[in-house]
């Protein structure tokens, strides 16, 4: 259930978050597709603890995974598994001491959580662990940009 | 129904092609096996699709433009290797377009038996019931039955149809005009706009969409009232927005009607129905044009009109481009320096390619054209290697182009290359000129002063067509613009020289910019690319920015961006490089863009001086609607879920909102009659990628599959008495 070798702790715990949506679907996958679920996930030096809910399945969950891929919002490979309880609508929870390059690639908002059924067994829902962020609210304007996800970005805009 | 994305992108099936995928198909094949479905529900399921899906995808299953073929080896190529349920399944939540999953259930499964039948399949005595999993080639050849592939016109030569499709009217001019007070339109009042009038789509030559009126304010916008309403034509597409000049709103209907109404009150002044009638499919004209005495309008057949201001009458009309040969043309025009100038699209390999061409505004006669694609041994020609130049396919104008008049230049954007990625198109990363790209072309000549590559290589439908906005920073004249990327770049407009660019919305799809040439770097996946393979696009098809443009305030150098956030995944097919052929390109599954809670909307202000962002919101239904901003501080903007509301400009906070009957959809305008300020907008279905893509993700948001109309809103005329 946990994997590999500590990286070097960070000095701060670091939150975060993401709700869980449909996975990438056409109008065939749809139906099977559907679903809703919040994620929280907390980082101290390199453990990681993860719990989340999701509701309103098509069909039963027979499992939830971390994966990591490529960049946010780019799949990969299921990394770890979280423990699930419940059917149609449930929890889900683990606790990891990860690698130095899954915490490379969870700081960077690669690592996502998926959650499979039975309807739906290459995934159900996911979404991306990301930086807790305050969101005022739908319609509610806020300074500046906001959050735009964008972490392994701008380290390599390259400057004037 | 539009098959509107995973097939959308399959349209592009030139005969030769057809003919050698269907025999791929049908290769050593045994007659296929009978089929789970019955011959009665392939005849109920005939006249079904008459009903719903013949207006976009042709009553012989052929497809058109982004519709795609139903039936022979564009079909095949998609779906035959996937199963009947699944085709079943797609049909039933995506279609009708707009409208998934209102029809009942044994309809659907007529349909699917129709169209398997379309492909060859036989029926059999099993019923379909949207179960069987049996693959698709197992049962079907691709070979299309002649009764089908020819089929019979009905009486009156209506193909059938009826989803999506302006229902049978006459056309021609049903009310002449006798307009007394219409003073002719000078290329002064086109420089230096009215506040009073909306003389040019986005308000003035610099695309601002902006208007100087103040009686309507951040303090009073909250009692502004409906003062009257225009229903429009059913059917087609509609994201118009109303052309005003001396108190007369021109109005460019859907099935290329032309309306002049009395912008005080609505009422009819002229009416002439230029035709053809609307589809679904490509048929939302974005504006028309006034100029001295003539309205200017495209029509979708590509076909360019002149009509009297006065009486509404014809007094030209000339060929955009070779009729019947599939062009359209949807993105409206300008007048500058006495020429009428105008883009092309539905460019899909047919020859020649797409092209921006210019007319003498007094006689129609075509004064020059430049060709956004580069031919072989031409400039530019090398951008696209090997590809044949009948597979150079792409480089649309979607939106009419911008103008200064000090340097006599108008500005395009111009759509991506197609086939959309790269591993098909097999350009590699070249920049396969003049796709995504800014033209700077001499408006009396239509020479090439200089362009500026925005995306080379691009491979996700993420093209950079949208409005071109002209904005001066002290001495410095830049050209502003945003793609679907959601890059707002700004460029030296005199010389094309790349100046700086700033992200809006999240994307995944380039991990970098060279912030001294602009030059963006990609993915490295998306570099690996192989053909029939998934990869992610943030955003997706559907742009982070699309055509509903922005607004410019100058007072607090502020431009305000309806913005979308989605990703898709994308898988792009193997495309054989016959010369005459431009194969199917890919296919697309949907997701929400991470971070965004699952809000779809977002609308973001940025000062336009320093790339600074100043505020930003967000809300679950996409922004379908330009941005109008005014003197008042307010800014206006319309939803895909009904709602029209007005903010303040330099907070973005709500200050008024409308439910109107169903999508606010087009460009809203502001104007003043006998004192009084009107902010007009229109409802319209239809709209491309920024309405398919919310109506296949936001199934809890309903709306009518009906409705296209303007409305018009004042203050209450006590409150603009006491103004006035």
């Amino acid at each position: 259930m946990c994997a590999g070798i500590a990286g070097s702790a960070a000095a701060v715990e670091q939150k975060f978050a993401t709700r869980l949506t449909a996975v990438a679907y056409d109008g065939a996958m749809r139906a099977n597709v559907q679903g809703d679920g919040q994620v929280f996930a907390t980082l101290d030096g390199n453990k990681l603890t993860v719990s989340g809910r999701f509701m309103a399945l098509p069909s039963s969950a027979t499992s939830a995974k971390l994966h990591s891929g490529g960049g946010i919002g780019v799949p990969g490979g299921s990394i770890l598994d979280l423990q699930i309880d419940g059917q149609t609508d449930g929890a889900l929870s683990g606790s990891f001491s990860l690698s130095s390059k899954q915490l490379t690639a969870l700081r960077q908002g690669h690592v996502y959580v998926q959650v499979n059924s039975q309807k739906a067994p290459e995934g159900n829902l996911w979404g991306w662990l990301l930086p807790e962020h305050p969101f005022p609210g739908v319609d509610v304007p806020e300074k500046g940009q906001g959050f735009l996800p964008q972490l392994d970005v701008p380290g390599n805009w390259i400057e004037k | 129904m539009i098959m509107r994305k995973r097939l959308r992108h399959l349209a592009w099936i030139a005969m030769g092609a057809t003919a050698a995928l269907a025999a791929f198909w049908s290769a050593g094949r045994a007659q296929p096996a009978a089929a789970p479905f019955t011959n009665a529900q392939a005849q109920a399921g005939r006249t079904a699709y008459g009903a719903n899906c013949a207006s976009c995808h042709q009553a012989n299953l052929a497809g058109v433009g982004e519709q795609p073929p139903l039936a022979g080896a564009g079909f095949m190529s998609t779906w035959g290797r996937r199963t009947a349920k699944e085709f079943y399944n797609d049909i039933r939540a995506q279609m009708p377009y707009g409208r998934g999953g209102s029809l009942d259930a044994a309809t659907y499964q007529n349909i699917t038996a129709f169209i398997l039948m379309a492909n060859g399949a036989q029926a059999g005595t099993k019923a379909f019931d949207g179960t069987e999993t049996v693959r698709i080639s197992a049962i079907a050849n691709g070979q299309v039955p002649a009764d089908i592939a020819t089929p019979r016109r009905a009486a009156g030569g209506d193909e059938g149809g009826a989803a999506g499709r302006a229902p049978a009217m006459t056309l021609g001019q049903t009310l002449v005009g006798n307009i007394k007070a219409y003073s002719p339109v000078s290329d002064a009042m086109l420089v230096h706009p009215d506040p009073k009038d909306w003389l040019i789509y986005r308000g003035n030559y610099q695309a601002w969409s902006h208007s100087g009126l103040k009686q309507v304010n951040e303090s009073n916008v909250d009692q502004l009232q409906l003062k009257w309403s225009w229903a429009m034509n059913e059917g087609g597409e509609n994201a118009t927005g109303p052309t005003i000049h001396d108190g007369i709103m021109f109005l460019a209907n859907t099935s290329n009607t032309v309306q002049a109404l009395d912008a005080r009150t609505g009422e009819l002044l002229w009416e002439n129905r230029l035709g053809p009638l609307a589809t679904r499919a490509y048929s939302a004209l974005r504006s028309l044009a006034v100029y001295e005495d003539k309205v200017y309008i495209n029509a979708t057949d590509a076909r360019l009109y002149a009509l009297d201001a006065k009486t509404g009458k014809v007094v030209w009309k000339t060929d955009i481009a070779e009729p019947g040969k599939g062009f359209n043309e949807t993105g409206g025009l300008i007048v500058a320096h006495g020429k009428v100038i105008v883009g092309l699209t539905l460019c899909r390999g047919q020859m020649p390619h797409c092209y921006i061409s210019a007319y003498d505004a007094r006689t129609g006669k075509q004064a020059w054209k430049f060709t956004t694609i580069a031919a072989p041994g031409t400039p530019g020609g090398d951008t696209w290697g090997d590809v044949p130049d009948d597979m150079r396919a792409g480089g649309e104008t979607w939106i009419a182009g911008t103008y200064d008049p000090e340097l006599n230049i108008t500005y395009w954007g111009t759509a991506q290359s197609k086939p959309w990625m790269q591993a098909s198109r097999r350009s590699g990363t070249a920049s396969t000129l003049y796709a995504n790209t800014t033209l700077a072309l001499d408006a009396d000549s239509g020479k090439l002063k200089w362009y500026y590559s925005h995306a080379p290589g691009e491979t996700f439908d993420l093209d950079e067509v949208f409005e071109r906005v002209l904005i001066d920073h002290g001495a410095q004249k830049t050209l502003m613009t945003i793609g679907k990327a959601g890059i707002l770049w700004k460029l030296d407009r005199v010389t094309g020289k790349f100046l700086d660019a700033k992200q809006t919305v999240f994307q995944n799809v380039y991990s970098g910019i060279n912030k001294k040439t602009g030059q963006l770097i990609f993915r490295p996946d998306v570099l690996a690319q192989k053909t029939n393979t998934w990869i992610s696009s943030c955003p997706s098809a559907a742009g982070g920015h699309d055509w509903p443009p922005t607004s410019y305030d100058p007072a607090s150098d502020l431009m305000i961006i309806p913005l979308n956030q989605s990703c898709n995944m994308m898988l792009g097919h193997d495309v054989a490089q016959h010369t005459g052929v431009v194969q199917p390109e890919g296919e697309e599954r949907l997701f929400f863009a991470p971070g965004t809670d699952g809000n779809m909307g977002r609308l973001a202000a940025y000062r336009t001086g320093t790339m600074e962002p100043v505020w930003s919101f967000q809300q679950r239904s996409s922004f379908l609607t330009g941005v109008l901003s005014t003197d008042g501080n307010v800014a206006f903007v319309g939803d895909y879920d009904r709602t029209f509301r007005a903010v303040q400009t330099t907070t973005g906070k709500t200050l008024w909102t409308v439910r109107l009957p169903t999508v606010v959809q087009g460009n809203p305008v502001a104007y003043e009659a006998d004192g009084k300020q009107y902010i007009a907008i229109t409802t319209g279905l239809g709209g491309g990628s920024p309405f398919s893509k919310p109506s296949s993700m936001l199934g809890e948001l309903h709306h009518p599959d009906h409705g296209h109309a303007v409305y018009v809103f004042a203050l209450p005329d006590k409150l603009t008495g006491k103004l006035n």
